[in-house]
């Protein structure tokens, strides 16, 4: 252990990495009630490198060509040593992400940690939101299966609806009138290049924000639950007495990246084709619509939205409306109050809108 | 047992759990990457050059399928697999008229294995094979 | 509050921001996916008295419209052009007549036409024997399967026994087709790389079906024996793939538990410090 020490004594000699250690790790007290929903955004840290480990796994056998890429995915889960299991977890690992995506923001929500002086927080995440939505728009395209092509036939389809700039921006965003060669080309630098960069640097904005302003305290288990900042000045929002990050929260965020790790092995394991229809493993044929094609499970609601009104632009702006209350949330909901129990109107519209969502999600999902 | 001996037990059980995840990562990693060994060149055909007349063809299997050597009008040979790109029904050499009729739904090959009429979509893939010493191995 | 100007300008970009972002929430929806247009066959015909839009209503229920295969491909002519789409210099042919049936359908079903030519069937062509339209219909064609052969159906000219003996001895070759088939499929459905495995049984599958075609019973038999032990070969590599399966199901139990372990002593280092 002394040759450890002596390491660490020459790094800390020349940039005080016990001092950083100290003020990021031991140092950095997390407020005593705190509690478990708090280890999704790690969840999400992690998943989110898992996908870019395993990503970059399949770029190394991966052709983005529209002729070569069904075969090439073949030839990975096929001949490739283990090639299944790198691509079963990059599939099924973008579903769960999406999934915990989901219910890292219904916790924001509900402990009302969207407030001031977190709105900054609120926002990045939801451009976050919106980027992961996004890369899994393109990456669904990469395969060249059936599912693949027609699935984003439909998707870039109802961009149509937009007034003037509509079918433009349809043909803008296929590189062509119908999805092709060009589609694949351009989803592809999307897919692997420009939205991870830009959720990385989200992320580092997130956190950024997060560790300035000082992490949130649940709001239960006080007297008082309303937000106390005053907003003079500004301030980091310290927890006395909280309790230290490393190791004690850190193994909190272990234990639940181990539990969400066992339910994400037990799916890539013995149902990964949870989200594959069988159109998913014919190759994309540009003259064959096949009968059925639904959008992955996280944008039912929005499909069904647009099959029920029969006007395109009215479906589309209802969405784009939904969005933008959900995106300027701590600005219209401006009370102090924190505990979910005490805010009733703002619980009836959340979980009203909640049961919305699940609501057309089944409805998209049965019709 | 005292906190800070249980808290060492547990400390050493939690590196003991992660060397095994490591492993059990670093494994199926090092087999993805690794060059794959060319085990399909196991299983070359070898012919006698004399076995094939000039406008003849040779029907043998190879790497788990059907396929055909043929020499041509001119003398030079070329291997080609026999399952017709259509459906995968075998084709037949015709002598006569020296090309390829698949029997199911009249696809027909010139003796280059290139598609000239009929449904199949692609031409017949051809075998990489070479000639030495009067012995033709294929593979 | 001093600032309400820079406010409202940083209100106002984000707003435009989002809105921007809320437009890529771009959602799947359901276009009526438009195809190519129909042939002008199907066009004109499916507007004509039933005796003229009969074949088209049957022709849409068969293996040949599942696959492509439209009315020019059998009858010639012009698909494209409406005013020309019959004329014999566009090479339509018309509905063959009877004598000419084996060689209509036998420009593209070659091997079946040559059998049948040298079968009892085919040398009574002419003198009350059996055409292909006979037993597989002229538009509603079917994938071929065992049920062709029955009694309604051959009894019309003779009596069912030889047809009886035949078809039994085709009906084990036929369920090992079928059950090999139904396995191909489950492991096309997850991705398994399945081209070679189908090519194969497709091909034994045609040579099986076309043996029929001689309607000699040693001779069936005996190429079913052949037959049959080709379509093991395809089931061995089934059982390798069921056996890679099941160790893959193991090795996700063995991940799964050590990962519930590694929560449970993270969860037990965390209590230890209690404080």
């Amino acid at each position: 252990m002394t040759l450890l020490k002596s390491i660490v004594d020459w790094v800390d000699v020349r940039i005080g990495v016990r001092e950083v250690a100290e003020q990021e790790l031991t140092g950095y007290l997390l407020p005593r009630n705190i509690n478990s929903w708090y280890s999704l955004g790690s969840i999400l840290l992690f998943a989110f490198a898992l996908q870019v480990a395993s990503g970059i796994l399949l770029l190394i056998y991966y052709v983005p060509d529209a002729d070569k890429a069904f075969k090439s995915v073949s030839y990975i889960m096929n001949e490739v040593p283990f090639g299944w299991l790198i691509r079963m977890c990059h599939a099924v690992g973008s579903n769960m992400m999406v999934l915990a995506l989901l219910l890292h923001m219904l916790s924001v929500l509900f402990m009302g940690s969207y407030k001031r002086p977190r709105e900054l927080n609120w926002v990045t995440g939801f451009i976050l939101l919106s980027m992961v939505q996004g890369i899994s728009l393109t990456g669904y395209l990469l395969p060249w299966s059936q599912l693949s092509f027609w699935a984003t036939t439909v998707a870039t389809n109802s961009a149509n609806a937009i007034p003037v700039i509509g079918p433009y921006l349809v043909e803008f965003l296929r590189g062509g009138k119908l999805v092709g060669a060009p589609t694949l080309g351009r989803f592809f630098a999307l897919h692997v290049a420009l939205i991870p960069a830009g959720i990385a640097a989200m992320i580092g904005a997130h956190l950024f924000l997060l560790k300035r302003t000082g992490v949130s305290a649940p709001p239960f288990g006080q007297e008082n639950t309303s937000n106390q900042w005053q907003g003079d000045r500004y301030h980091y929002e310290h927890h006395p007495g909280g309790i230290p990050f490393f190791p004690v929260f850190a193994l909190e965020d272990l234990r639940s990246i181990a539990i969400y790790m066992a339910c994400f092995l037990a799916v890539v394991f013995f149902d990964p084709y949870l989200f594959f229809p069988k159109d998913a493993f014919i190759p994309a044929n540009p003259f064959v619509t096949p009968a059925h094609i639904k959008p992955e499970w996280y944008f039912l609601a929005n499909y069904q939205t647009l099959k029920i009104f029969p006007n395109e632009l009215i479906g589309l702006s209802l969405q784009g409306a939904g969005m933008t209350f959900l995106a300027m949330l701590p600005f219209i909901d401006r009370g102090p109050e924190r505990h979910p129990l005490k805010r009733p109107l703002f619980m009836a519209c959340s979980i009203g809108g909640l049961l919305l969502w699940i609501g057309l999600s089944v409805w998209g999902h049965l019709s | 047992m005292g906190s800070d001996s249980r808290r060492t037990f547990l400390g050493l059980c939690l590196g003991g759990l992660g060397a095994i995840a490591a492993a059990a990562v670093g494994w199926p990693l090092f087999r993805y990457l690794a060059p794959r060994s060319s085990k399909e060149s196991a299983g070359k055909i070898v012919i006698p050059e004399k076995e094939i007349a000039t406008g003849d063809a040779k029907f043998f299997e190879y790497a788990g399928s059907s396929a055909v050597l043929v020499r041509k009008k001119d003398g030079s040979l070329i291997a080609l697999s026999a399952v017709c790109t259509h459906l995968g029904c075998i084709v037949q050499w015709q002598k006569d008229k020296q090309d390829f009729l698949c029997p199911c739904h009249a696809g027909h090959y010139s003796p280059d294995g290139a598609v000239t009429g009929g449904p199949p979509p692609k031409s017949l893939a051809r075998i990489p094979f070479s000639v030495a010493g009067g012995t033709i191995t294929i593979g | 509050m001093r600032y309400p100007a820079l406010y409202t300008k940083f209100f106002m970009t984000l707003v435009i921001f989002l809105m921007t972002a809320a437009l890529i929430h771009l959602s799947p929806h359901l276009v009526a996916a438009e195809g190519p247009a129909e042939i002008v066959c199907i066009q004109c015909h499916s507007a004509l008295p039933e005796k003229f839009s009969a074949p088209v209503k049957q022709w849409r229920g068969s293996v040949h419209a599942e696959n492509g295969i439209g009315c020019n491909d059998c009858h010639g002519g012009d698909p494209k052009d409406a005013a020309n789409a019959m004329k014999p210099e566009r090479g339509f042919l018309g509905a063959p007549k009877e004598p000419s049936i084996p060689s209509f359908c036998g420009r593209c079903h070659v091997g079946v036409m040559k059998d049948y030519l040298a079968s009892v069937h085919g040398r009574a062509l002419g003198k009350g024997g059996p055409t292909c339209v006979t037993c597989h219909g002229n538009h509603q064609v079917v994938k071929a399967s065992l049920e062709i052969i029955n009694e309604k159906r051959c009894s019309r000219c003779h009596s069912f026994e030889r047809a009886r003996t035949i078809r039994q001895a085709m009906q084990e070759t036929e369920g090992l087709f079928i059950s090999v088939d139904a396995r191909i499929q489950a492991y096309k459905k997850i991705g398994s790389d399945t081209e070679k495995l189908e090519k194969s049984l497709f091909s034994l599958r045609n040579s099986f079906h076309s043996l029929f075609h001689n309607v000699n019973v040693d001779t069936v038999k005996k190429e079913s024996t052949g037959i049959q032990a080709e379509v093991r070969k395809i089931q061995t590599q089934l059982d390798q793939w069921d056996e890679a399966g099941g160790k893959r199901k193991f090795a996700g139990a063995l991940a799964v538990s050590f990962m519930v372990m590694i929560a449970l002593v993270a969860h037990l280092l965390r209590k230890s410090y209690h404080q």
